[in-house]
């Protein structure tokens, strides 16, 4: 299954080129808010399942509906920001960034509804019984990495940004990003196997209180 | 195993990794990662890690959930197309709204005319009520010419004929003026009056129009108010007289003003009355000749005389008051009475007429400032009135709190 997400996703970024009439999803935004409609199918298509993915990942393991809802209500954004949309901005970075407000605003109200209506959240409880074994793992591995560093890390990781387009989203600048990146990743490889190997990482990773 | 012994860091493998580095850097690094194990070592476990990562699956997003999607994207597009951005709606609907205060506030005047206020109806309610009010007129002016000629003149020289009557009084009555009144016995006499409602669009034009009518046709007003209210319609009221024969014509162009709300005509026979009038008179005025005869002719006693003198000036009292009373009822004859009611059609005017926008802002600017300076003189006498008591309470609570807090530091430093 994570072979066919990834294929999915390597389909649209890295086997597009070869056929040539195949349009950027830059154009196809542009050719959408010029009346184009099938052209946001075509985006539908291309995005719906990274997004998909990129809510599932943080939310809650079992938070299935929240993610259905969050991802088309990132669409419906899309969809009613197109006039808006400038072509200067990547349509991942512009996506992801919409994706993101999103999430922060869902996650204000549920915070809200959990403060004030004492109602339990599924947030707050990552990794249920149910979920899957690796996944699991993963999950609560990165759940202890700080903020940012955990956001540039599954940025990289699964939404497969470059790190300008990251930097652009965590409004931080490119070295930040870099160094940031690389703790994350040096303290999630400690935790996932903690057998520190490397003087070097291991060095670096005693920084860390 | 200094970092200093690699030419690249492990940050720089990551980056490298991450293709994220310049041509001539990922040369670099690739070189020396053929190079350096250590550092070979160190991006396999970045490859490991990232590997590990992608063990986290998600699965594919439910076809129900994407058929929810994209049905939310279609209505979205449906009701909200690119070019309807709520902007655009509201400035629409601004727009609506203002086209509708103009025009819904004036409509069209035809279709007010039809649909709102039904005019046909009420003016054939008009004709019901009044099954035939012209018989008089035409049978008046047009069928005697003789006797309207007379009329007519008789109208016209209303003034003339009063003096000349009084003068026929005096010296013993004159035979053109018995002929006149004969003449107007001869036909039917009526007084007639009218009652005109009319609502009329321009309330200046038609105020103007019927000054001009009346002087036309010969008339006068006998009175006349106009009401200018603020915030409501102008209404003109008139009691105007206008010889008779001219009345068919006169009304004929009042009406002409504006739609008709109210008509009612009536006619007051005043034959009979008339005819007992002048008969009363020409009794009254043989007496005074006889007695004039009487007193020129024979001689006797002072006391005769002025009882006869005293009859005289009775009779003479008598024949004023009769010859008014005749004049009047032939004026009301001669003159028809028309009470004219113009009312303008109203409307509410579109800006306030007493408070105009800049007006109202300066009195909101001026009541603005006074609060703000109420306000100020506000806190400057509360300071004033209870400032002490406070400064004095700050001190009371204010010096234990402080000290306490002293302590509490000293204490937390010492630990």
């Amino acid at each position: 299954m994570p072979i066919a997400l990834h294929d999915a996703h390597e389909d649209s970024e890295s086997a597009a080129p070869p056929q040539a009439p195949v349009e950027t999803d830059e154009q196809l935004m542009l050719a959408f808010a010029g009346g184009r409609s099938e052209a946001f199918s075509e985006l539908f298509c291309r995005y719906k399942q990274p997004l998909y993915g990129f809510f599932r990942r943080r939310l809650a393991e079992s938070a299935h509906a929240q993610a259905e809802e969050l991802t088309q209500e990132t669409f419906l954004a899309v969809l009613r920001a197109a006039s808006r949309y400038e072509k200067t901005a990547l349509f991942r970075t512009y996506l992801y960034g919409i994706a993101f407000r999103i999430l922060s605003a869902h996650r204000r109200k549920a915070a809200f509804r959990a403060t004030f209506l004492g109602s339990t959240d599924l947030e707050r409880e990552p990794g249920r019984p149910e979920a899957l074994d690796s996944g699991l793992h993963i999950r609560q591995a990165i759940s202890r990495l700080e903020r940012i560093d955990r956001e540039a890390l599954m940025l990289r990781e699964f939404e497969q940004l470059s790190y300008a387009e990251i930097a652009e989203l965590l409004q931080l600048p490119l070295n930040t990003v870099r160094s940031r990146l690389f703790r994350a990743r040096t303290a999630l490889r400690n935790i996932l196997s903690p057998t520190p190997v490397s003087p070097t990482t291991s060095a670096r990773i005693e920084e860390r209180p | 195993m200094n970092i200093a012994a690699h030419t690249v860091s492990p940050e720089e493998v990551m980056a490298f990794l991450d293709g994220e580095l310049t041509p001539e850097e990922a040369n670099a690094v690739s070189h020396h990662l053929e190079e350096c194990p250590e550092c070979a070592y160190v991006a396999e476990q970045f490859r490991q890690t990232s590997r590990g990562l992608d063990n986290w699956e998600i699965e594919t997003l439910p076809a129900k959930a994407e058929d929810a999607i994209l049905t939310a994207l279609a209505v979205t597009k449906a009701h909200n197309p690119s070019w309807m951005r709520p902007w655009m709606l509201a400035s629409a609907g601004a727009l609506a709204a203002a086209l509708l205060l103009v025009f819904g506030v004036q409509p069209h005047p035809d279709y007010k005319m039809h649909s709102y206020l039904q005019p046909e109806p009420q003016s054939a309610s008009v004709n019901m009520v009044l099954p035939a009010p012209p018989p008089p007129v035409p049978g008046y002016t047009d069928s005697i010419g003789d006797a309207s000629a007379v009329q007519k003149t008789q109208a016209y020289a209303y003034s003339e004929r009063a003096t000349e009557s009084k003068m026929s009084g005096v010296s013993g009555g004159g035979g053109g003026e018995q002929h006149k009144a004969e003449s107007i016995i001869q036909q039917p006499m009526i007084a007639r009056s009218v009652a005109l409602t009319v609502l009329v669009k321009d309330f200046a034009a038609s105020r103007a129009a019927v000054d001009a009518l009346v002087t036309r046709f010969l008339g006068y007003p006998a009175t006349l108010t106009a009401n200018t209210p603020e915030g409501s319609a102008r209404t003109l009221q008139a009691s105007l007289r206008i010889p008779a024969p001219q009345l068919a014509a006169a009304l004929a162009e009042l009406k002409r003003l504006g739609r008709v709300q109210n008509e009612t005509q009536s006619g007051e026979e005043v034959t009979q009355q008339h005819a007992d009038l002048v008969a009363r008179l020409k009794n009254s005025r043989e007496t005074e000749e006889r007695l004039q005869a009487i007193l020129q002719q024979r001689t006797g006693k002072i006391e005769d005389v002025l009882q006869v003198e005293e009859e005289i000036a009775r009779v003479r009292g008598e024949i004023e008051s009769m010859e008014a009373e005749q004049q009047a009822l032939e004026h009301r004859v001669a003159f028809a009475s028309v009470d004219l009611q113009l009312t303008e059609e109203y409307k509410v005017p579109l800006t306030a007429p007493d408070d105009s926008t800049g007006n109202r802002l300066r009195n909101a600017f001026v009541s603005g400032g006074r609060n703000a300076a109420g306000f100020l003189l506000g806190i400057v006498l509360y300071a004033a009135e209870s400032g002490p008591t406070l400064l004095l309470i700050s001190a009371l609570l204010g010096l234990p709190v402080f000290l306490i807090v002293r302590r509490y530091r000293r204490l937390r430093r010492s630990v």
